[in-house]
Parts: structure tokens; C-alpha cells; sequence
């Protein structure tokens, strides 16, 4: 009675994990589906939200900004309240702004960036599903499927419990992503007003 | 001679070893008057700038008073991921609730630690506390196991000029809060003498 009692306790956690989800029982359709998206997303351009919960402090931390991605490889993220950041990654470069100073990275020389690089791109372009640095499980619920990424390498690790990312049905594109943290915080941005393959200039990804 | 020569020495050695704010002049006062420039946080987010040798690191700083009136300064990249949570509690106590790995380190933690009981007005024992002055500046002293931590105000006392904390030679941090609005300081700014290493803080209206 017992280990059944057990066994049923087990089967809820696992599933409460993800409300409105189940497991993901085609995977290789998805696979195929979730790709050809990519593969027809040359641009996207999309407004944002990103909450930092902290639980034990009970506070939030909300900012908001713009995304721009552009294949190959350029992703554009401008936050504007209520403090102003700029990331832009352009291949292997990456530039990050903010209200003082200007930094230059070459993601070669910094593994921890070639990483966060690495995530970010295989968000936006459907990559992520064959990204050996990550164990994952996708589930399905009524109008989005989740992607669950468990760090597999020791570097992120250290930071990342799991990266969740959210696929809208509607299009297959990315709606959210859910970083749980070592430490307990997440942080959660929301992608909306998601415009796919308007016509976005290079300019925008310059990281001279 | 010989006595001479002992006895220059011996000066010398005197005031070597005279605390850096000794020198001042002696003032009469209430040392409680500094209380006014203590921060009252409630809750604040601040726009962070790091500045370590050639390194520069940005971030968000978030000072919180919880219900138990500890108080919790929690640092993280714009992009979400926590740095630090430390605890400052009312009885004076210390506790690092998280450290990233990379930043895991005892002087480091020592450091940063010293400096927010610097901002946040900590570590005042006003039994050993004294005021001293100059022409134009009055010394809120409040002696440590080493050295000491002084606040100091202009004349009238209406003003906080800078803080300090001072070896018993010469001041090894020098940091200042400006613009106070309901009791929390927009602009702090920390610098470190002995080594290339600065703090500043914008207050972030949310």
C-alpha cells in the first residue's frame, strides 16, 4: 500500500511540474515541424517582457525592451525600462552596453559567453533539440509545447537548474523562456507582438 | 645625542600610530545627529556600475528591509542571473544566502561586506563613538577591531560630505551618498584607495 501510496505521490510531482502539459509522445514529428519553422524564419522582431522573481525576498524585478533576430546567427536585445542594456550578438561577437561602458567579447576566447551564445541562437532558430550541452524533454499542452533543457555541462551547471523555452502553436515560435536558477530565482521573458520575417536591416547588429 | 635621536624616534613612532582622525580637532556634540544620513530602506533597485582593476561589470543591486528588519542586498546582471545575496542582520549579524561560484571568494565577500556596512550605517558602537572637526568638517568616528568607520558632514551638519573606513593611518575606502529622497540615497558612490576597485549606484524609479 505503501509503495503504491508512493508511487502515485511520485507520478503527481512529475506531472505537476508543468500544469497543462503532458509528456510529448511524438517527438520526431515535432522534431521535423518545430525545424521547417526555423528554417522559414529569416527574421523576427518582437517586444519583451523579462520578470526576475525572487521568492525568498518576495520581489520582481520587471524590464521590458525589444528583440531582433536575423539568420544567420544575429540577435539584437535592447532593454529600455526601466534601465537601458544592449546586447547585440553577431556570430561569434558580442557587444553589451550598458548605461556606462561599452564592451567588446569574442565568444572564442570566453567559453561562458560561447555558451549563453550558443543557448540564445539555438532558441530563436530550433537548433536547440540537437545541443549536446543540454539533456531535453519536450511536453505538449493545448496551445504551446515546452522545451526542457537540464545543463549537462559543468559551467552551466552552476548556474542553471533548467531552461524552459515555450513554443506557440499558433507558430512555432518561441513565446517565452524560463531560466530557473542555482540559487532558487527565476527569470521569465515574455516575447510578444512577434513580427516573423519583416525585413530587419544588418545595421541593427553591428557590434563595431 | 643618543637620548635625542631615541626620542625622535619615539615621536615619530607616536604619531605614526596616532589614529588618523585623532589629529582633529576635538568636538562637542550629539553623535546620534548622524543618524539622519542612515539610509531608511524600504525597498530600492539600483543601476549598478563595478569597476575592478580593468574589469567593469554591470549589474542591478536591490536593497530590501524584510519583516525580521534584516536587510538583503542582492546584486544581478541586467539579463536576470543573481551574483549575490547577503544578509545583513539587525543584531549585526552576517550571512551570504548565495555567491556565484566565480565570485566565491573570502576576501572578496570580506571586502564587499565592509563597504555595505559602510553604506548602510552598520558596525556603530556609540559608546567608543567621538566627534572631531576641522575648519569647515565634522568627524563622526566610530572606532573597529582595526581602524575605524567616520562619517562626515559639512559644518552646519546638514550635509553628508563622505564616508570613510580608515586604517589607523589613512582612509582605505571613500564613498558617498547623495540626493536622498524619503529617506534613500539616489547616487552612492564607493572607492577603494589600496586597489583599483569602484561601486556606483544610480537609484532605479521603477
Amino acid at each position: 500500500m505503501m509503495i503504491v501510496l508512493l508511487t502515485m505521490m511520485t507520478t503527481v510531482v512529475a506531472h505537476a511540474q508543468y500544469a497543462g502539459y503532458t509528456p510529448l509522445a511524438n517527438m520526431q514529428n515535432f522534431k521535423t515541424q518545430f525545424a521547417a519553422t526555423a528554417q522559414k524564419t529569416a527574421t523576427i522582431k518582437s517586444d519583451f517582457t523579462q520578470e526576475k522573481n525572487m521568492d525568498m525576498l518576495a520581489e520582481k524585478i520587471t524590464s521590458k525592451g525589444k528583440f531582433w533576430f536575423k539568420k544567420n546567427n544575429m540577435v539584437r536585445m535592447e532593454y529600455v525600462h526601466p534601465f537601458k542594456y544592449l546586447m547585440v550578438i553577431n556570430g561569434d561577437n558580442v557587444l553589451i552596453k550598458d548605461e556606462q561602458k561599452e564592451n567588446k567579447i569574442n565568444t572564442k576566447s570566453n567559453k561562458l559567453f560561447q555558451q549563453i551564445n550558443k543557448i540564445m541562437l539555438d532558441c530563436v532558430q530550433g537548433s536547440v533539440l540537437d545541443n549536446a550541452d543540454f539533456k531535453t524533454r519536450v511536453f505538449e499542452g493545448k496551445s504551446a509545447y515546452l522545451i526542457e533543457l537540464t545543463p549537462q555541462t559543468k559551467m552551466i551547471k552552476s548556474l542553471f537548474k533548467t531552461i524552459t523555452i515555450t513554443i506557440d502553436k499558433k507558430d512555432n515560435t518561441v513565446s517565452g523562456i524560463d531560466m530557473m536558477e542555482v540559487s532558487g530565482d527565476n527569470t521569465l521573458i515574455h516575447f510578444t507582438n512577434r513580427e516573423i520575417n519583416t525585413a530587419i536591416s544588418d545595421a541593427l547588429f553591428s557590434t563595431k | 645625542m643618543r637620548f635625542l635621536v631615541l626620542s625622535s624616534l619615539l615621536i615619530l613612532l607616536l604619531v605614526g600610530c596616532t589614529p588618523v582622525y585623532k589629529n582633529l580637532h576635538a568636538a562637542t556634540g550629539d553623535i546620534h545627529h548622524i543618524d539622519q544620513f542612515k539610509p531608511a530602506y524600504s525597498v530600492a533597485l539600483y543601476n549598478t556600475a563595478v569597476n575592478v582593476t580593468t574589469h567593469h561589470l554591470s549589474g542591478l543591486l536591490l536593497v530590501k528591509t524584510m519583516p525580521d528588519s534584516s536587510v538583503r542586498t542582492v546584486f544581478s546582471s541586467e539579463m536576470g542571473l543573481k551574483f549575490f545575496d547577503f544578509e545583513f542582520g539587525h543584531d549585526g549579524s552576517f550571512k551570504v544566502n548565495y555567491i556565484i561560484k566565480q565570485m566565491n571568494k573570502k576576501p572578496v565577500i570580506k571586502t564587499l561586506r565592509k563597504d555595505f556596512d559602510l553604506m548602510l550605517m552598520r558596525r556603530r558602537n556609540f559608546s567608543t563613538a567621538y566627534l572631531r572637526k576641522d575648519g569647515e568638517l565634522v568627524y563622526y568616528v566610530f572606532p573597529q577591531k582595526k581602524g575605524s568607520f567616520c562619517y562626515i558632514t559639512n559644518a552646519v551638519g546638514d550635509s553628508l560630505q563622505r564616508m570613510e573606513i580608515a586604517s589607523r593611518k589613512k582612509p582605505i575606502v571613500v564613498a558617498t551618498m547623495q540626493h536622498y529622497n524619503n529617506g534613500i540615497p539616489d547616487t552612492i558612490g564607493i572607492t577603494h584607495k589600496n586597489f583599483k576597485f569602484t561601486i556606483e549606484l544610480k537609484k532605479i524609479e521603477r
